[in-house]
């Protein structure tokens, strides 16, 4: 009793992309950790880490695109929306196509620990670097570089927690590999 | 119209060495066009899993393993997909959250209408006709996110209303719905000229006599019969009938401990678009003892969980004072000494096993061995029918609920907060958590806004009557 | 949590087309990166502040300057850092501190900043977000990534609030007597729980929406109706036209070329 899975993927894919980038936006505007420098770094990160090693490109890039730059939106900084969408996708998409090296097909889980941290480290300079050259053009490269310290924290944390939340989530609930195929 | 014969369904076990035990089990029902039937069934026998199987969106959406036949209208259930259905057969979910999908009540409602290519002024006028017919007109442009847990069943019923499908399968309907709405849906249902099956685990009398058939879903099977035997049935299953107040054990010799709240107010936020203004609750003389079971009894929206979350530390009040043993206490020792079992269990649960999350409890325990520790969570594993070995976020709700209560009670707090605990598990079941609890010589605040399982479980009873929380003799 | 961008208030904005307005801010952000003259980058700010201020109110319309605040703040004191090779202006003693052509660029970087600030952000304060979405879908979006956009948007508030009590939830399970202040090491250790607690929360709540979409009619055949339109006052056409105007003449105005 078992429906073709072509059907299958288009609302369980559409609710997984809306579920998760709500929980992008949500990490962006209140999860916040307080950081030795001034300021804080949000959790954003550590959603679209986790996104990408469980549920592939596609998922990863459209929670963190999505995700951040309605976070842009909602939080007063408009002007960042189509940039954080363009850098934050791309970021989910690189760290996910590299974590996936090495693992067949149907099994994104699975990601071996190296190639997940390669591509978090990737998603790290994606990240730092996009800000930093977004920030150039609009303001200035001397003055973008003072976002960068902070920037290389968020996404560090996103990677070492998204790595540890991932396996966590993964023990803690099976049933998300039966949504990591689609 | 349905054609039910042979059905039984099994969820997929993850993580354990047993499986599952079948929750439908060679079931049979023949639902003929133009019926009425009220399905009765205790907290987690399957009535939802049922529903969702009539409605073809399990095992399409939830693993698990399916034998048996269903048909609807002659053809195969899974023959094509559930957009197929639409127009046919409409669920109402127990849990709206589970349904909804737009940000706005207009769009909601609009949804389905749009999947099945209504034309526009069509459409509009009937989104707005639904919307009157359920009192929600104020409410169009709201997001239902903010409408109270009735407001959102309502949304639900004006949803189904809009599609005015010929069949439609109700899980809980009356669930959250005040005593004017209940009767409306009665009337509504009994207006209808198509087919209706009502899930319910409470047996309403306001029911009495409306239904053409009557079942009762226990073990997995549907028996049917009239309307006396059904109930009667239903009532030995769940327990309804027991007298607490001679059972509740005398607590055995332990510290005794008082928690008392005097003077307290507290700003009660707006809960929905349709409420007041915010008031303040004020609470003169709230007071617990180790042992003692008391409820806070008030309909909803009234204030019990702001009152609740001050008493446990989460919330600060904007004046008076909670004392734990005649000292003031701030809120960090409040959060220490007074656990809350929120409504949903799942809040704290994240561990792959019962085993890891009752030890995750005691890692704050530095007295206890590694031997002792082990034996203290099995024995709590027992005693709240839990296998170490499950997967917590995949059990039933009922054992959740069964988790929630049990990571507390390892934790031995003097006093527990629990929040409408009657709601998603059987009287039995709550009773004996409620003893469990108490039996490490907890005293017991029980939220509830049934009177009657207050006026059964309790010894002294708080009411909230226009924003003041005051002790009150229950009628007997 | 309130995920709401758009601000009441008044004003011709308020009437201009989601669609038309896109295409207008687009148009603009891009013109400001290429070659305008000071003066225009900085009559284009002023001309869409006093928009803002018309329609919001002052304090509301100072707001987007109070959040880049810092940055501007930032692009300041590095400007002496910039143009290093130029006619100096300010010097102490013998050192060149600051060049003219510094504060030339520094002029027109800020001009420029505030000016996409403004125009975004008075686009997303007078465009209700349902109204972005059909804007988007009327230029291309697929029926499916528009549905994406909604659904986050339902969906935003229940995490939030869930998120919430998962904390609170943690909080109360995790308090010891006699603790004392947690270190920052102990609420980090925290936050695996709370996080794994949460995403599983929204994950559960990804079957069930499936289910909901499906059986409210997605995979139909029939082709889709809206409950909601768009409609341009004047007509789309002549107020794309104007969309299409204003960036052009401003250009002709203001170019250095």
């Amino acid at each position: 009793m078992k429906s073709p899975v072509p059907e299958k993927m288009t609302a369980l894919r559409i609710a997984l992309m809306a579920v998760l980038t709500a929980v992008v936006v949500v990490f962006t505007l209140i999860v916040r950790v307080p950081t030795p420098i001034k300021g804080y770094i949000s959790l954003c990160d550590v959603v679209i880490t986790f996104a990408a090693f469980l549920f592939g490109p596609w998922v990863a890039a459209i929670a963190g695109g999505l995700g951040t730059g309605i976070a842009d939106l909602i939080g007063g900084y408009a002007q960042w929306a189509p940039l954080s969408f363009v850098i934050h996708g791309v970021q989910g998409m690189l760290i996910a196509l590299i974590a996936r090296v090495g693992v067949k097909q149907g099994v994104p889980g699975d990601a071996k620990l190296p190639a997940m941290i390669a591509g978090g480290v990737v998603g790290m300079i994606v990240m730092t670097g996009g800000y930093y050259l977004a920030g150039g053009v609009l303001y200035g490269f001397e003055a973008a570089l003072v976002e960068i310290p902070l920037n290389l924290m968020q996404s560090g944390v996103g990677l070492v927690l998204g790595i540890a939340v991932a396996k966590a989530v993964l023990k803690a609930y099976p049933p998300v590999r039966a949504l990591a195929i689609h | 119209m349905f054609e039910i014969s042979g059905l039984s369904f099994t969820y997929r076990a993850y993580g354990t060495a047993a499986e599952h035990a079948p929750v439908l089990c060679n079931l049979d029902l023949t639902v003929h066009e133009g019926q009425s039937i009220l399905i009765l069934g205790a907290p987690d026998s399957g009535k939802s899993t049922l529903a969702r199987i009539m409605c073809a969106l399990v095992p399409r959406f939830v693993e698990g393993d399916l034998e048996g036949s269903i048909t609807f209208q002659g053809e195969r259930i899974d023959s094509r997909g559930p957009w197929e259905l639409t127009d046919r057969c409409t669920l109402v979910a127990q849990n709206p959250q589970e349904q909804l999908l737009m940000t706005t009540c207009a769009d909601e409602v609009a949804f389905p209408l749009e999947s099945l290519g209504v034309r526009r002024e069509r459409l509009v006028s009937s989104v707005h006709s639904a919307l009157h017919r359920w009192e929600l007109d104020r409410m169009m442009e709201v997001n239902p996110q903010e409408l109270s847990g009735g407001e959102r069943k309502r949304l639900l019923l004006a949803v189904t209303d809009a599609i005015g499908a010929p069949v439609w399968v109700m899980d809980e309907p009356f669930d959250d719905l005040d005593e004017f709405w209940r009767a409306h849906l009665l009337s509504e249902i009994e207006k209808k000229e198509g087919t209706v099956i009502v899930f319910a685990s409470r047996y309403l009398e306001e029911f009495r006599g409306s239904f053409d058939a009557y079942y009762l879903l226990d073990q997995g099977v549907l028996t049917a019969g009239d309307e006396e035997a059904i109930v009667l049935a239903f009532d030995r299953v769940s327990d309804v009938q027991f007298s607490v107040k001679s059972t509740l054990e005398h607590v055995p010799e332990h510290d005794s401990h008082t928690l008392v709240a005097q003077n307290l107010s507290i700003v009660h936020p707006r809960r929905s678009v349709s409420s007041t203004e915010p008031f303040t609750l004020r609470t003169p003389d709230f007071r617990i003892a180790s042992g003692e079971v008391v409820a806070l009894v008030g309909p909803n929206g009234s204030g019990k969980s702001t009152l609740s979350r001050v008493l446990c530390g989460l919330d600060p009040s904007a004046t008076g004072s909670i004392s734990f043993d005649t000292a003031p206490c701030d809120r960090r020792m409040l959060r220490s000494r007074v656990g809350y079992l929120f409504q949903n269990p799942d809040f704290g649960i994240f561990l792959p096993t019962v085993r890891e999350e009752l030890g995750w409890s005691l890692r704050h325990v530095p007295a206890l061995a590694e031997e002792q520790r082990e034996q203290l969570i099995e024995k709590t594993a027992r005693l709240f029918h839990l296998s170490c070995e499950d997967n917590p976020t995949t059990m039933s709700y009922g054992a959740r609920k069964q988790l929630q209560a049990a990571v507390y009670y390892i934790l031995n707090r003097p006093f527990y907060i629990v929040d409408e605990l009657d709601s998603g598990v059987t009287y039995a079941a709550a009773f004996e958590i409620v003893s469990l609890l108490r039996s490490r010589g907890a005293g017991i605040v029980l939220i509830t806004h049934d009177s009657a399982f207050a006026r059964n479980i309790a010894e002294r009873t708080y009411t909230i009557d226009n924003g003041v929380v005051k002790e009150r003799r229950l009628n007997v | 949590m309130t995920t709401s961008t758009f601000v009441a208030g008044r004003g011709i904005v308020y009437l201009l087309d989601a669609r038309s307005k896109l295409l207008l801010v687009l148009l603009l952000c891009i013109e400001v990166f290429l070659p305008i003259s000071q003066i225009g980058l900085w009559v284009l700010f002023g001309g869409v502040f006093l928009l803002a201020w018309h329609a919001t109110g002052f304090k509301q319309a100072i707001q987007p300057i109070r959040s880049i605040a810092f940055i501007l703040v930032v692009m300041t004191l590095f400007s002496p850092l910039t143009d290093r090779d130029g006619t100096g202006l300010l010097f102490i003693g013998e050192r060149l501190i600051l060049t003219s052509e510094a504060v030339t660029n520094l002029s027109v970087l800020v001009a420029r900043f505030l000016s996409i600030t403004y125009l975004c952000t008075l686009y997303v304060w007078t465009t209700p977000m349902a109204d972005v979405n059909l804007a988007f879908r009327w230029y291309g979006l697929g029926y499916h990534a528009a549905l994406v956009l909604t659904l986050a948007f339902r969906f935003i508030p229940f995490i939030a609030d869930s998120f919430r009590m998962i904390q609170d939830s943690h909080a109360l399970r995790t308090s010891v007597e006699f603790e004392g202040r947690r270190s920052r090491r102990q609420r980090l250790a925290d936050i695996i729980p709370t996080v794994t607690a949460a995403l599983v929360f929204a994950l559960k709540s990804i079957p069930y929406t499936a289910m909901s979409l499906e059986h409210r009619g997605l995979g139909r055949r029939e082709k889709r109706s809206s409950f909601r339109q768009l409609k341009a006052r004047g007509g789309l056409f002549t107020q794309l036209l104007v969309s299409v105007m204003i960036p052009t003449v401003f250009w002709f105005l203001f170019t250095t070329l």
